[in-house]
C-alpha cells in the first residue's frame, strides 16, 4: 500500500526498496520490543500465578510473612480442578453474573437512548448550542468515586432528592433509594447513566455532524418525511457509531468497579454485588485467593470472549466504513 | 387548522429548550450540591429538610481538609494530644491530600507522557508504513476492556515479589499499559489527517526522514498530541481500583485519598469529602474543557469521519 506511493517504487533501484523495507522492519521492532517487554515482565507472571494459584488451595496466612515463591509453593496444595467445579455450582456468582448484566445492559441502553436523544436535538446550530454542551460533558469529567459520594450525601432518606421529589410532586416522598434491596442496583445504574450519557452524547453529535448532507437534502426534494428521512437514511449510515457506542459503554459498565464498591461495597444485602465486587469481596475481604483467581479465571474467559465479539462487530463495522469512504469518489454520480 | 411551517419550528424549538433544560438541571444538580456542601457548616450536612444554598457558608472544610488548619473542636473527631499540643496521628492521617495530589499528578504525568511519546511513536508506523494490521490494532483494545479485576491479585502478589507494590513506577506500569489503546488510536487519527503528499513533498526536495517527521508532521499534529496527552490524563486521574489494590500508603492518589473518608471512624464527614471532591474535579473539568472538541475522537476509533 504505502510502497506504492512512495518515490522509492517509481526508480529501478531494487536495492533501495529492500533497505527501506527493512528499515521499517527494524523501526517496528524497535517500538514493540519495549512494549512486549512488559506484557512478558508484568502480565505473563501474574497470569501464570493466576492459574497457579486456582489449581491449588493456597492460603495467604499458611505463607506467613515470608513472600518468597517457595514460601508460597510450600503453602499451597494441589486440587487440580475442584475450585472450578465450585465456581459453576457457586450460586453467588451466578447471580452477580446476572446483576452485571442486567445493570451494563441498561445502564448501557440508558446511556444512550438519553445521548442519542440529547443530540438529535442540538446537533444543528441554535442559540445556546455551546453552553448547552459545555454543561453536557461535565458529568464525564467528574471521578466516579466523587460521583458515588456525592451521590450519597443526595440520595440518603433525608437527602435534597427525596425533598425535591415531594416538592415537584406535592406528596411526601421518602424513597430509600440506596438501602432498599430492590431498588439499589438500579440506582447505581442511574448514577451510572448520569456519569456516562455524555459519552453517547459526544459520540452521536460527532456522528450526527459527519453525516453527508447529499442524500438528505435528495430525499428532502423527493418529498420523504422527516420521520422517513430519520429512519431510511440517517439511521443506517449511523450504524457504526451507534454499535461503537453501544459495545465500548456495555463493556466498561461489565467491569464499573468505583460507583458499586464505594456507595454500597455490594449490599445492602447482597443486592448490587456485581461480578467485580464479588471477585474484590472474595480476594479481598475474605482472602480466599484461589477462590478468586478460579472465579477471576471464569470471569477472563468469559470477558474475553465478550471482548473479542465486541472487537469483531467494530472491526467489521469499521471495515465497511473504509470500504465506503474508499469507493465513494467513484460511486458520486 | 394545520400549522404554518414557522409555527412547527418555534414550537419545536420551545419543545427543545424545554427537554434540554430539564438535562441541564439533571446534570447541574449533583455538581451545585458537591460545591454547597463544600461551603456548608456541619449542622447542615444532615439538616432537614435540607439546606440548598446556605447562610452560613464557611471555608471550614477547605481549610482543615486542605490548608492543615487544626482549629478542631472534640466534635469534629479530632484528636489533639493534650500534652504536646499537637495532632494525633490520627487526625495528621486526615491532612495527606497535598501529598496525594502530589502522587496523582506525578503518577498520570509520567504514565500519560509515556503512553503518548510510544502512541504517536507507533501510530505514525501504523498511519504511514503499518507496521501493525488493522486486526492486531483492535486486539490492543484487550488491553482496556478486560476489566482489571481479574488479573489484580496476582498482579499484586507478583509485584510484592520485585519489589513494585506501593511504588510509583508499579502504578505507572500499569497505567501505561491500560491507557496505550486509546494513545495509539487518538494519536493515529490526528495523523491519518495529516496529507501524506506534503511528506513526499519534503523528500523529493531532500529532507531527512527525520526533517520530514519533525518540521512537517510534528508541527500539525502538535494540537492533537496535546488533546491525547490532556484525554489520558483524564482517565489516569480518575482511576480507583488499580489506585486503591496496589497501594497502601506510599502512593495514595487522590480518588483513593477520598475513598478514605468514607467509613473512616469519625463517621460521614459530608462536607470534607465535598471539599476535597471539589480539589479532584476542578482540574479534570478545566483540563475536559480545553480539549472538548476533541472528546469523541479517543473513543471513536477511526468510526466519525469529517
Amino acid at each position: 500500500m504505502t510502497a506504492e506511493q512512495t518515490i522509492g517504487e517509481n526508480l529501478p533501484l531494487t536495492g533501495r526498496a529492500a533497505s527501506r523495507a527493512q528499515g521499517i522492519r527494524r523501526f517496528k521492532w524497535t517500538v514493540l520490543t519495549p512494549f512486549f517487554a512488559l506484557l512478558i515482565f508484568i502480565l505473563m507472571p501474574a497470569l501464570i500465578a493466576q492459574v497457579f494459584f486456582s489449581l491449588n488451595h493456597f492460603s495467604i496466612f499458611d505463607a506467613g510473612d515470608d513472600d518468597t515463591w517457595r514460601s508460597y509453593l510450600n503453602a499451597s496444595e494441589w486440587i487440580g480442578l475442584e475450585l472450578f467445579i465450585e465456581v459453576f455450582n457457586d450460586e453467588r456468582f451466578w447471580n452477580a453474573c446476572i446483576r452485571s448484566l442486567l445493570f451494563a445492559s441498561g445502564s448501557t441502553l440508558g446511556c444512550f437512548i438519553i445521548g442519542f436523544g440529547l443530540a438529535l436535538l442540538m446537533y444543528r446550530p441554535f442559540r445556546g448550542q455551546a453552553l448547552y454542551y459545555i454543561f453536557f460533558i461535565l458529568p464525564m469529567l467528574t471521578v466516579p468515586i466523587v460521583i458515588a459520594y456525592t451521590g450519597e450525601m443526595i440520595l440518603y432518606q433525608n437527602g435534597p432528592l427525596n425533598d425535591v421529589l415531594s416538592r415537584i410532586t406535592g406528596l411526601r416522598v421518602d424513597a430509600q433509594f440506596l438501602y432498599k434491596k430492590e431498588i439499589a442496583l438500579t440506582t447505581i445504574a442511574f448514577l451510572e447513566v448520569w456519569n456516562w450519557t455524555p459519552f453517547s452524547f459526544i459520540i452521536m453529535m460527532a456522528g450526527l455532524a459527519a453525516l453527508p448532507q447529499e442524500p438528505q437534502e435528495a430525499a428532502k426534494i423527493l418529498g420523504a418525511s422527516k420521520w422517513r428521512i430519520f429512519w431510511e437514511i440517517q439511521l443506517p449510515l449511523l450504524r457504526p457509531v451507534i454499535l461503537l457506542c453501544l459495545i465500548l459503554r456495555f463493556l466498561e459498565s461489565m467491569a464499573e468497579f468505583p460507583k458499586t464498591w464505594g456507595l454500597l461495597q455490594g449490599g445492602p444485602g447482597s443486592a448490587t454485588e456485581t461480578i467485580p465486587v464479588y471477585i474484590f469481596i472474595t480476594t479481598w475481604q475474605y482472602f480466599d485467593i484461589s477462590y478468586g483467581a478460579a472465579l477471576s479465571y471464569v470471569v477472563l474467559v468469559l470477558m474475553v470472549a465478550i471482548v473479542a465479539g465486541g472487537i469483531y462487530f467494530l472491526q467489521r463495522e469499521k471495515k465497511n466504513l473504509d470500504e465506503m469512504y474508499f469507493s465513494r469518489p467513484q460511486q458520486s454520480e | 387548522m394545520a400549522m404554518t411551517m414557522s409555527q412547527k419550528r418555534s414550537t419545536f424549538s420551545v419543545f427543545r429548550y424545554f427537554v434540554l433544560t430539564i438535562w441541564l438541571l439533571i446534570v447541574a444538580f449533583p455538581m451545585f450540591w458537591m460545591v454547597g456542601t463544600s461551603f456548608k457548616p456541619d449542622k447542615e450536612w444532615f439538616a432537614w429538610p435540607p439546606v440548598y444554598i446556605t447562610e452560613n457558608a464557611t471555608m471550614r472544610n477547605y481549610l482543615i481538609v486542605w490548608a492543615n488548619i487544626n482549629e478542631y473542636t472534640k466534635a469534629d473527631g479530632a484528636h489533639i494530644d493534650e500534652k504536646t499540643g499537637e495532632l494525633s496521628q490520627y487526625t495528621q492521617s486526615l491532612q495527606r491530600p497535598w501529598v496525594a495530589l502530589r502522587n496523582s499528578t506525578i503518577i498520570a504525568g509520567i504514565a500519560t507522557t509515556f503512553a503518548v511519546l510510544f502512541g504517536g511513536v507507533l501510530a505514525y508506523g501504523v498511519s504511514r508504513h503499518n507496521i501493525i494490521s488493522e486486526g492486531k490494532m483492535f486486539q490492543l483494545l484487550m488491553l482496556r476492556m478486560v476489566p482489571p479485576i481479574v488479573l489484580i491479585a496476582p498482579i499484586s502478589l507478583w509485584y510484592r515479589q520485585i519489589g513494585l507494590l506501593d511504588t510509583i513506577t508499579g502504578l505507572v506500569l500499569l497505567y501505561f499499559l491500560t491507557s496505550l489503546p486509546y494513545a495509539v488510536w487518538m494519536c493515529k487519527s490526528f495523523i491519518d489527517e495529516v496529507p501524506r503528499e506534503m511528506e513526499q513533498a519534503a523528500e523529493i526536495l531532500g529532507a531527512s526522514r527525520w526533517r520530514t517527521i519533525w518540521e512537517i508532521v510534528l508541527p500539525l499534529v502538535r494540537s492533537g498530541l496535546v488533546a491525547t496527552f490532556l484525554f489520558i490524563l483524564i482517565l489516569t486521574w480518575s482511576e480507583y481500583l488499580l489506585a486503591l489494590l496496589l497501594s497502601k500508603a506510599e502512593v495514595l492518589t487522590l480518588p483513593v485519598e477520598l475513598s478514605k473518608y468514607q467509613g473512616s471512624t469519625e463517621g460521614r464527614v459530608y462536607g470534607r469529602q465535598a471539599a476535597l471532591s471539589v480539589g479532584i474535579t476542578i482540574p479534570l473539568i478545566f483540563v475536559g474543557l480545553i480539549i472538548r472538541k476533541h472528546l469523541a475522537r479517543g473513543f471513536s476509533f477511526g468510526m466519525v469521519r469529517r
